[in-house]
């Protein structure tokens, strides 16, 4: 167990520079950012995997290694619950007054009448018994120790559901502007992330068109800009050629189709251009996405790349302004996310985009290498206005927007079994801290005055609820009511508990452990409580021997040392 | 459908008035330390005494049969005759650790402490009664301004991080008077208020946010589950930290006086109990809380799924929601190890509730991510 406990703590702390520095599996563009301001950090913390700390090899290595640790500890301790499941509770041991908890009382039952209702008491508990001549023991609780076991498996179940989701699994973006359509193959799929063994025929042929997206904001008051209601409306086709279907799809109501599940994480405009080219021929004509680089008023930038215009090729980086409105400093900025005023202000370039060079270039950069910038004077443009391109290079006219909605796509099978693994843990977690394990042994023997001697002994491992003291007093009220018992000589109910596995093996079975360097402290004469029993109104039996009672001090100088846990308190007033 | 602003401001009226009231209650706790004449640790239960005679009657055969060595509270407790409920004395003291349960009668079942002698429930003395009632009516107007928050904004009042503090520091006194009543832990009032004042006033002040609607992410029945969760989870682990860091500071006092050394807070301290019980009280907080932790980490995965498409994705959050779950794993597994348990498993628990503050705190302020309540990226 301390092996498990040195790497669960090492999985913790393997997972802190995952939350403090970016990641790329997260948040790519902030990675690039860190490069930038921490020019000559960055690239060591790339070769440590510390961009990409969860999928790092030493986060496997532990993650690994904690699954062996954890595999190798449970398999053995199922064997051995079924094992002790099977087996009877030890017997007695002979000295009932040295267990955490103890009583003794005499009665005029024989002892073995005696010993058949203590049976029979502890059986209507649903105690486990075990007889033997002049004594019964009786264990319960082992649903601790199921509920334990169901609680370790159950994580082992849940990581390895992680992993047939990444392996069986992938997870694809979109990017879909109003009144476009997609199908769900990896060429159609901006970004696509299949599982070691998944192939693109895997893929469930569902088709989407988004046919209209609707943003609704707070128009006022101190939570202006805020976003209330994103609605995407969309017809899909759940099979090639098959029927089509609508859905409504909103920030938390996922599509599934096929198991598949299709998400909205993103939205954002798409401004309309034509570009007529210096041929006079229309070289580009529809919208552009635009990413939002300011989230609260949707300010969005992005590039249009004109490839087949004429004579030269060109290339506009734009800024796209909703709510359009001139800041106090004289600024054009965008005021509020919703299209009140929508604006677009532009630079052009001529030139060579270098598109032909065969390396992927991103659709929201322009690479300016090979192209020169038009003297061109930025202006904001409304809808309908045109920029004339000098040089000769052409004219492009700003239309309007679009809107548009960032999908993400996943299908991940370990799903539903890690569901079920986190329920199955919890429930173990909870029967394990619910339940406590405990014995309890009786005694009984002819006493010289002709009376039975009856003894009580009983303890609990990790009662960690604490409680086992009242129920071992209260199975001694019972009995004792049952037995008619004179009087309690002595009774000890102490700290019930041994908290250690150790102490409670198993393995360990006829050998009780009890908490070490038990001694005899002081032995008691018993009139004085004697005096007022209640029922019998006898007076205290004249032949009251001493009891022996017996104080536990524990093996561990830590182990509370406490008379009745459900009391928490040690103060007094006077 | 719009903010009712006069409901959201008599909200803001009632949080005002429930931290005054926290404040007076601190001040009564203290002044019931100051004044309140109070036997040393290991005394019987305050309100055994009275308990006790009708328990001893029923039950007198069991009887006191501890206090070896002639330990002092024991011993004391037995003379009474009376001492249904006796603690023992200071842990590792030589042959203490016993005392007689003769309140046994009393303790009918084995259920819950609710089975004790409802006698002794309840705070004695002036002061501590003042204090415990200024604390349970603040805890209704708490719960009050909660709740009005969330009628002004139609929805549930938990979405952003001034509600949260709010929500969870009325977990952390309902806690706080629930162990109070069932254990009797009246000790406790001063240290779990102190902290909750604190919070309250930052969130009044600094971290104030008007009501308003919840972004599109949040707008779902999860945020009842998982949030819920959460700020019960806190509540508790709030109680166990504070009960942790009394646990380590009696111990010490209790190890400098063995050793002969001074200990100028054991003056304090002789307010609460031995150790060994603060760290009972401290390990049950921590198991009543773990599997509601749990739960609400699970409940916020089952969520992502729905809002973000996918249950775990490392995002800051999620990180540190399940360090502070393996912390607070590592401590139950430490209590659970020879050699580690008390000072160590302390410090372990103290450490994860770092870890959890980090988690409300630290994560909410310096490190961005989609739980930011930023909404959609
Ligand atoms: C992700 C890893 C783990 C977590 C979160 C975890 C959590 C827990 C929890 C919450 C308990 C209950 C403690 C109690 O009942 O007092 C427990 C008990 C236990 N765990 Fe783990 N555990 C993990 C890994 C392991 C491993 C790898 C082992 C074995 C090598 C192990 C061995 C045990 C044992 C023996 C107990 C029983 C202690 C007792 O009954 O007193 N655990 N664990």
């Amino acid at each position: 167990m301390r092996t498990a406990l040195i790497l669960l703590f090492l999985l913790a702390l393997a997972s802190v520079p995952g939350s403090v520095l970016p990641q790329e599996g997260i948040d790519p563009s902030a990675v690039t950012q860190y490069y930038q301001s921490h020019p000559s950090l960055a690239p060591i913390l790339d070769r440590l995997s510390l961009f990409n700390v969860f999928s790092a090899p030493w986060f496997a290595a532990i993650y690994l290694l904690l699954f062996a640790s954890l595999a190798g500890c449970v398999l053995p301790r199922t064997f051995r619950l079924v094992g002790s499941a099977r087996q009877k509770p030890p017997r007695a041991p002979s000295n009932l007054g040295r267990l955490p908890a103890s009583a003794t009382y005499t009665t005029d039952l024989a002892p073995a009448a005696a010993l058949d209702s203590a049976a029979g008491l502890l059986a209507g508990r649903r105690f486990r018994l075990h007889r033997g001549d002049g004594w019964v023991s009786a264990e319960k609780g082992y649903l601790r120790e199921v509920g334990n076991l169901l609680f370790h498996i159950a994580l082992l179940a849940l990581l390895l559901s992680v992993g047939l989701g990444g392996v069986f699994g992938y997870k694809a973006n979109r990017l879909l502007i109003v009144g476009q359509g997609f199908a769900n193959t990896p060429t159609d799929l901006d970004v696509f992330r299949p599982g070691r063994l998944v192939s693109p025929s895997d893929l469930q042929p569902f088709s989407i068109n988004l046919l209209s997206f609707r943003a609704e904001y707070v128009t006022s008051g101190p939570q202006l800009d805020q976003p209330i209601t994103y609605d995407a409306a969309m017809s899909y086709r759940p099979q090639l050629g098959g029927p089509v279907k609508h859905y409504v799809l909103t920030v938390n109501h996922p599509l599934v189709v096929d198991n598949v599940s299709v998400y909205l994480i993103g939205h954002g405009y798409a401004p309309i251009f034509k570009v007529t080219d210096g041929t006079g021929k229309v070289a580009w004509d529809g919208p552009v996405p635009f990413i939002p680089v300011q989230q609260t008023t949707l300010t969005s930038e992005g590039v249009v790349k004109v490839p087949d215009a004429q004579p030269y090729q060109l290339g506009f980086a734009g800024v796209f302004l909703p709510s359009a409105a001139v800041s106090a400093n004289g600024q054009l900025e965008s005021v509020f996310p919703g299209p009140l005023n929508p604006r677009v202000s532009l630079v052009a370039f001529k030139g060579n985009l270098g598109m032909n060079s065969g390396e992927p270039q991103s659709v929201y950069t322009l690479d300016t290498g090979g192209l020169k910038r038009l003297p061109v004077a930025p202006r904001p443009l409304s809808a309908g206005q045109s920029v004339k391109l000098p040089e000769g290079a052409g004219t492009i006219t700003y239309l309007g927007y679009q809107q548009w909605v960032s999908l993400a796509i996943t299908y991940d099978p370990g799903q539903l079994p890690a569901l079920a693994s986190g329920i199955a843990a919890l429930a173990g977690l909870i029967l394990s801290f619910l339940v406590r394990r405990r014995r309890v042994f009786v005694r009984a023997v002819s006493g010289p005055d002709g009376g039975t001697q009856v003894s009580l002994g009983g303890l609990a491992r990790s009662d960690a609820a604490g409680g086992f003291d009242a129920e071992f007093a209260e199975l001694t009220r019972l009995l004792r009511a049952e037995h008619d018992g004179r009087s309690v000589q002595a009774s000890r109910i102490g700290d019930g508990t041994v908290d250690g596995p150790d102490d409670f093996d198993d393995r360990e079975r006829g050998r009780l452990a009890v908490p070490a360097a038990l001694t005899v402290a002081a032995a008691t004469a018993t009139d004085q409580a004697s005096t007022g029993e209640s029922g019998a109104g006898e007076p205290p039996p004249p032949e009251a021997r001493p009891a022996v009672s017996r104080t536990a001090e524990t093996a561990t100088p830590e182990a509370p040392a406490v008379a009745n846990p459900e009391t928490l308190t040690g103060r007094e007033e006077e | 459908m719009p903010v009712n602003t006069t409901l959201a401001d008599f909200s803001n009226g009632l949080l005002l008035s429930t931290l005054i009231l926290y404040a007076l209650a601190m001040l009564c706790y203290a002044s019931d330390f100051a004044f309140a004449r109070h036997r040393v640790i290991a005394g019987t239960g305050e309100a055994d005494a009275g308990a006790a005679a009708p328990e001893a009657a029923a039950m007198p055969e069991l009887v006191t049969a501890g206090a070896g060595s002639g330990s002092a509270p024991a011993s004391g407790a037995s003379q009474a005759g009376a001492a249904s409920l006796a603690i023992g004395g200071r842990q590792g003291s030589a042959g203490a650790g016993t005392a007689a349960v003769a309140g046994a009668a009393g303790l009918t079942s084995h259920g819950g402490p609710s089975d004790n002698a409802p006698a002794s429930r309840w705070p004695s003395g002036f002061w501590l009664r003042l204090a415990f009632g200024l604390t349970c009516t603040g805890v209704v107007l708490h719960v009050l301004a909660i709740l009005t928050r969330g009628l002004a904004e139609h929805r549930v009042p938990w979405g952003n991080m001034y509600e949260f503090i709010g929500a969870f520091t009325c977990m952390a006194v309902l806690v706080l008077i629930a162990a109070s009543v069932w254990y009797r832990a009246y000790y406790m009032g001063l240290f779990v208020l102190l902290p909750v004042v604190l919070a309250l006033g930052i969130d009044l002040t600094w971290i104030y946010t008007p009501a308003g609607a919840l972004v599109p992410a949040l707008q779902s029945y999860w945020i009842a589950i998982h949030v819920t969760a959460m700020i019960v989870a806190i509540g508790l682990f709030i109680f166990g930290a504070v009960v942790t860091t009394l646990y380590l500071l009696t111990d010490r006092s209790q190890r400098r006086l063995a050793a002969g050394l001074p200990s100028w807070s054991a003056g304090i301290w002789r307010h609460l109990p031995v150790p060994s019980i603060l760290d009972r009280l401290s390990y049950r907080s921590v198991l009543f809380g773990f599997p509601v932790w749990t739960f609400g980490v699970m409940a916020g995965a089952i969520w992502a799924d729905h809002a973000w498409g996918r249950y775990w994705g490392w995002d800051p959050k999620e990180t540190w929601s399940f360090i502070t779950w393996v912390v607070y794993a590592m401590f139950l597994h430490a209590r659970a190890t020879a050699g580690w348990r008390g000072r160590r498993a302390a410090w372990i628990h103290l450490a994860g509730f770092a870890c959890l503050m980090f988690n409300v705190i630290g994560v909410n302020l310096w490190i961005t991510g989609l739980h930011s309540y930023a909404g959609m990226s």
